[in-house]
């Protein structure tokens, strides 16, 4: 049918008006009937309807009488037309709805007692609300179960044929995994081309399905809708911050159910600008990490050589008299700690507080610092603000999206749901940058494939294609003529051929990106790990942040640059001042200002200004033994960075090790203390997601053995150092923090910020933008290390944390195996599993390949999740120099039969 | 007046006509069939319809019947079932309860777990003897359910049959789950009764 939103940003739809029950209703013209009725607040049943796609109009149960017509219509397919008179109630309706029950009836298994939708169940509901209890005739289906899957079985007895299944995976999701087969002499929705399903398992068919015929095989049986509790709350592996069900029963989790369901269909269209409410594979499935046997259950002190048992009051005692001794005797620069990004706010909040107060040391770290911090600063330096402008709804509606060096499905996939949104409902033109062929490159209208580690090089193409093809808003470039003028003797060096010739990006190409993004009224650039993660990650933002400046886009609304973080928390990690450069609210450390405000909220001397080390530096502090002890808050760094950081000799070097963490990580089994913390489905708290939300966290279980929250176990420990801190709950530390940052628990609506564009451009701009474009001559080891191999994150799995979640692990098991070009494995005459053999600068090893056609030539990649074999060791870091921020996902390496 | 009254009382007297009258009763009921009997050398013969322990039955051929649906957990009034359920091991795509809990001492045998039971896997029987010096065995699992179904079958299927649950053997065949079976394994011929 192909039903339109009514209104888009551009266009505002006719009003039409018409009569719903005698009562007359303005609507906008083109939208289905259906939702003009429920936009009334009547809601009629329906079956198959859902407001995130086009009607399919099976299922019959939406009928109403229009005026004129003998039969009723199906008002879901009809589209809404001036002067229509419609009747929505009445027996006549109600007993041709009640036919329409008996039909889906005669062919349902009513089994419904092994059913898992039981309870749950739109078939059900309408069976009793129009009082079916007999059936003239029933016939079974006797369809096998479909258990090919690892994560859904397809039980099609109880198929009513509503393809709600089929419509969300294609149009809202655009994955198209599934399909209507007739087999059996039945319709049936059976995974595309009738063979195991293979999908991102999102999981979204499994929410919008009205009865039991797709189930979860991670909890299939397991439970009944009424014997679960059901705890709102926020998902932990991305930086996307989806609010997600919990259900628990007792202190296991059985599901996680998204608020994406049949039974939220009724809504107005505009309600998917903001999100459909759907999850990922790692969201829906990844839940049993939380539950899992392997998670820490008590402290561990290390006794001679093993970690030993012992009760918290021990630990404690051992751990704050252990920091106070170090203390006492080396000063307070012997202390350091690290802190994941995976905490909530106020548990960030609470570290840096118990870091620059308790230990009186400005060495400390979150994991914002693998790339986010890099954005951040960038964004700061040239707009004042320290996160993304833009929220999901200016990328849904957005007209023009460049995706730079970010595989956004696999990375952050409910905002690449956001992009496919805009592609399928806005017509927006997205341009994917990338050095491999990703989900959204299959998608988007313009996929560019580029060398791996040119991202930079193309920013300086489109920079200088925008100039040449005269592209420039001169409003934005004549305020700040002298700026532009340097930005255009910096880039005079560059040639789009030179460009086009390292980048592998066409001059053609880099043309029609210019053009695009310049010519739409909104566009935006969304660069990720690519950039962010890469070296020169916060040079190549400010060249982004250049092109968006002079093609007039900074400021505008609905436009600019922005980026997406891979741990939920990275961004509030950032705003809670859990870095050195920062105080809470992002003052600057060493902003007198600020420093008084803060040390006479705190009632303290803060560390000296110029004080404090970041990760890289606290790395090196261990090493040369300046620092002594380390608090490892969900860190794992041993596991994280590549070994030719030395992190191994530099944990080896400490005096006394603290690992505060939900399971026993590699850098937790060298650790003096071990302390058994909550994941976040055991504490109540709040996540700043990338649109710079703050979002809720809820227990939904008690902790798991005798773990206890890490804000618990940071009050506990400030408090046995000697401080008074009174916190009985994270609502005691929100209400500090509200009063320190007033505004920054915004209820859920992102916070719109305004960046001040004017302030680097007219000071410091002309000084720095020389240094910004000064030539990067491209290696010459190209010959002697012909491939490139990348690590980094998939789907299924997010960080190490997810690798704990055995239904992950189950559908994405380590297979360690490299994923290369099958050109290349031709080339190497290497089959799927052979042995290679792989040789950076840094070392080699031996690994088994894997033939993956989105990879593409001449580069190859490896899951950063996984150490083994142990990829990473072949990592060369580059530390970015204004940052800090390590890069080590990026190498050159040559490739051998083994 | 005065003189009768005062003859009849010395007569009464002594004709101890008290103890007769007494003694009337006592022999009226030594030809009287005894209402009070002699518990526990007596047992009392209970209706079918008496609603006594809970009991989790078999098919007959020795399968649970029990499928795990919860329903009764939903119909307790008092709160005193709990159902695990999970899929079986051995029969892959049946669902079957892993574990069975009915707490008899918050039980209020009202008999809506059964009512609500859409396969007759529970039935109350006759048995209402539950003194025990330990509290804790009256926490009744899976296994003491089915031993009091084994034990107290007969009872079980009358109490059903008296509450028109199943009527005869063959009817009760219908209400058994024919659970279809995964397509990578070999269909199984439909059930007679649905073919």
């Amino acid at each position: 049918m192909g039903l339109k939103p009514a209104t888009n940003p551009d266009v505002e739809a006719a009003t039409i008006e018409l009569s719903i029950d005698g009562k007359p209703v303005t609507a906008k013209d083109g939208v289905s009937l259906y939702d003009v009725i429920s936009s009334t607040g009547k809601i009629i049943p329906a079956m198959c309807y859902h407001y995130t796609f086009d009607p399919f109009g099976s299922c019959g149960m939406c009928l109403v009488m229009q005026e004129g017509k003998k039969a009723p219509v199906r008002s879901c397919t009809a589209k809404a037309a001036a002067g229509m008179i419609i009747r929505t109630e009445g027996d006549d309706l109600f007993q041709a709805r009640k036919k329409a029950v008996e039909k889906h009836l005669s062919v349902h298994p009513l089994d419904c007692p092994v059913c898992d939708a039981d309870g749950h169940c739109e078939l059900q509901d309408m069976a009793f609300q129009h009082g079916v209890t007999n059936l003239a005739s029933a016939k079974q289906k006797l369809i096998p179960e479909d258990t090919r899957s690892p994560v859904l079985d397809f039980n099609m007895n109880r198929c009513i044929a509503c393809a709600e299944c089929i419509n969300v995976c294609k149009d809202v999701l655009m994955i198209d995994a599934l399909q209507f087969m007739k087999k059996g002499g039945f319709n049936q929705v059976v995974p595309k081309g009738d063979q195991a399903l293979s999908c991102e398992f999102c999981g979204d068919c499994l929410a919008v399905c009205p009865v039991g015929a797709i189930t979860n095989k991670f909890s299939k049986y397991l439970y009944k809708p009424w014997q679960m509790k059901k705890t709102t709350t926020t998902c932990n592996y991305c930086g996307d911050g989806c609010q997600m069900q919990l259900e628990t029963k007792d202190a296991e989790v059985v599901r996680v159910t998204s608020p994406l369901s049949w039974k939220n269909k009724w809504g107005d269209r505009t309600d998917t600008a903001k999100g459909h409410g759907g999850l990922c594979v790692r969201g829906r499935f990844g839940f049993e990490y939380i539950d899992s046997p392997v998670r820490l259950k008590q402290p561990l002190l290390r006794k001679g050589n093993q970690l030993v048992q012992v009760p918290w009051l021990e630990a404690m005692h051992h751990v704050a008299d252990r920091f106070a001794d170090i203390q006492r005797q080396h000063g307070p620069d012997a202390i350091a700690g690290l802190i994941t990004a995976r905490c909530t706010n106020e548990e960030l909040y609470l570290f840096q507080k118990l870091m620059r107060t308790a230990f009186r040391t400005n060495q400390f770290d979150s994991s914002a610092r693998y790339g986010h911090l890099n954005f951040v600063h960038a964004s700061r330096k040239a707009l004042g603000i320290g996160r993304s402008p833009n929220d999901w709804e200016d990328l849904t509606k957005a007209k023009a999206i460049i995706v730079l060096g970010s595989n956004i499905t696999e990375t952050n996939p409910l905002t690449a749901v956001r992009i496919k949104e805009a592609i399928r409902v806005y017509k927006a033109q997205v341009v994917v940058i990338d050095s491999a062929v990703t989900n959204m490159a299959k998608l988007a209208s313009h996929p560019v494939l580029i060398n791996p580690g040119t991202e930079g090089l193309v920013i300086e193409g489109l920079i200088k294609a925008t100039l040449e093809l005269g592209l420039i808003d001169e409003d934005s470039t004549k305020k700040h003529p002298k700026a532009f003028e340097a930005l255009k003797a910096a880039v005079a060096h560059v040639s789009l051929e030179q460009v086009a010739a390292h980048t592998g990006m066409s001059i053609d190409a880099l043309n029609s990106t210019a053009a695009i993004f310049a010519e739409a009224p909104r566009s935006i650039i969304l660069c990720a790990e690519g950039i962010v993660r890469q070296s020169n990650g916060y040079q190549n933002v400010l060249k982004l942040i250049d092109l968006a400046w002079i093609t007039g886009k900074l400021g505008q609304p609905g436009c600019g640059v922005s980026t997406v973080t891979e741990e939920p928390n990275e961004q509030g990690a950032v705003d809670m001042g859990a870095a050195p450069e920062f105080f809470p609210g992002q003052a600057l450390f060493s902003d007198q200002t600020a420093r008084d405000r803060f040390g006479k909220a705190w009632d303290v001397t803060l560390p000296a200004a110029g004080s404090g080390a970041d990760l890289v530096e606290i790395l090196k502090r261990c090493r040369s033994g300046q620092i002594r002890a380390l608090y490892v808050i969900g860190e794992n760094p041993l596991a994280t960075l590549p070994s030719s950081m030395e992190v191994r000799a530099a944990l080896d070097r400490l005096e006394f090790l603290v690992v505060q963490d939900p399971f026993l990580t590699d850098t937790g089994r060298m650790a003096h203390a071990v302390l058994p913390a909550c994941t976040s489905a055991e504490k109540d708290g709040t996540f700043t997601n990338l649109e710079g939300r703050v979002l809720r966290v809820r227990e939904a279980i008690d902790p798991i053995g005798e773990s206890l929250p890490d804000w618990h176990i940071m009050t506990a420990l400030a408090n046995a150092l000697g401080d008074q801190w009174e916190y009985e709950s994270s609502n005691d530390i929100q209400a500090e923090i509200m009063k320190l940052l007033p505004g920054y628990y915004n209820l859920g609506q992102p916070r719109k910020v305004v960046p001040t564009v004017d302030r680097y451009l007219s000071n410091g701009y002309a000084a720095d933008v020389a240094a910004r474009y000064r030539a990067s001559a491209p290696s010459g080891a190209k010959s002697q290390r012909p491939f490139s191999l990348s690590m980094g994150q998939i789907l299924y799995h997010s960080g190490k944390m997810s690798t704990s979640a055995f239904g992950l692990i189950k559908i994405a098991p380590n297979t360690g195996r490299l994923r290369m070009n099958p050109l290349d494995m031709e080339q190497l005459a290497v089959g799927d599993g052979a042995k290679v053999r792989l040789t950076s600068d840094l070392g080699s090893l031996q690994v088994a390949v894997q033939s993956d056609p989105s990879i593409a030539p001449r580069t190859c990649f490896f899951p950063e999740h996984f150490n083994e074999p142990p990829v990473k060791d072949l990592m060369p870091v580059q530390v970015d120099a204004t940052t800090g921020v390590p890069s080590f996902k990026h190498a050159l390496v040559m490739i051998e039969k083994a | 007046m005065r003189a009768t009254l005062l003859i009849k009382k010395i007569l009464q007297a002594a004709l101890f006509d008290e103890i007769w009258d007494a003694m009337k009763v006592t022999f009226k009921h030594m030809f009287h069939k005894p209402i009070t009997f002699q518990y526990p050398r007596e047992q009392r013969i209970l209706p079918d319809t008496h609603r006594g322990a809970l009991a989790l039955l078999r098919y007959d051929d020795h399968q649970e019947r029990c499928v795990g649906c919860d329903l009764c957990e939903a119909a307790c009034p008092s709160r005193c079932i709990k159902v695990v359920s999970s899929e079986d091991a051995e029969r892959p795509l049946q669902r079957f309860a892993s574990e069975f809990y009915i707490d008899i001492t918050k039980c209020v045998f009202c008999g809506y777990c059964v009512e609500a039971c859409p396969v007759n896997a529970l039935a109350m029987t006759k048995m209402y003897e539950f003194s025990t010096h330990d509290k804790r065995t009256l926490l009744f699992d899976k296994e003491r359910l089915y031993d009091i179904g084994e034990r107290h079958l007969d009872d079980a299927k009358k109490y059903l049959h008296a509450h028109n649950q199943e009527k005869n053997v063959e009817e009760s065949r219908e209400y058994r789950y024919y659970f279809p079976q995964s397509v990578l394994k070999p269909t199984q011929p439909p059930p007679k009764h649905l073919g």
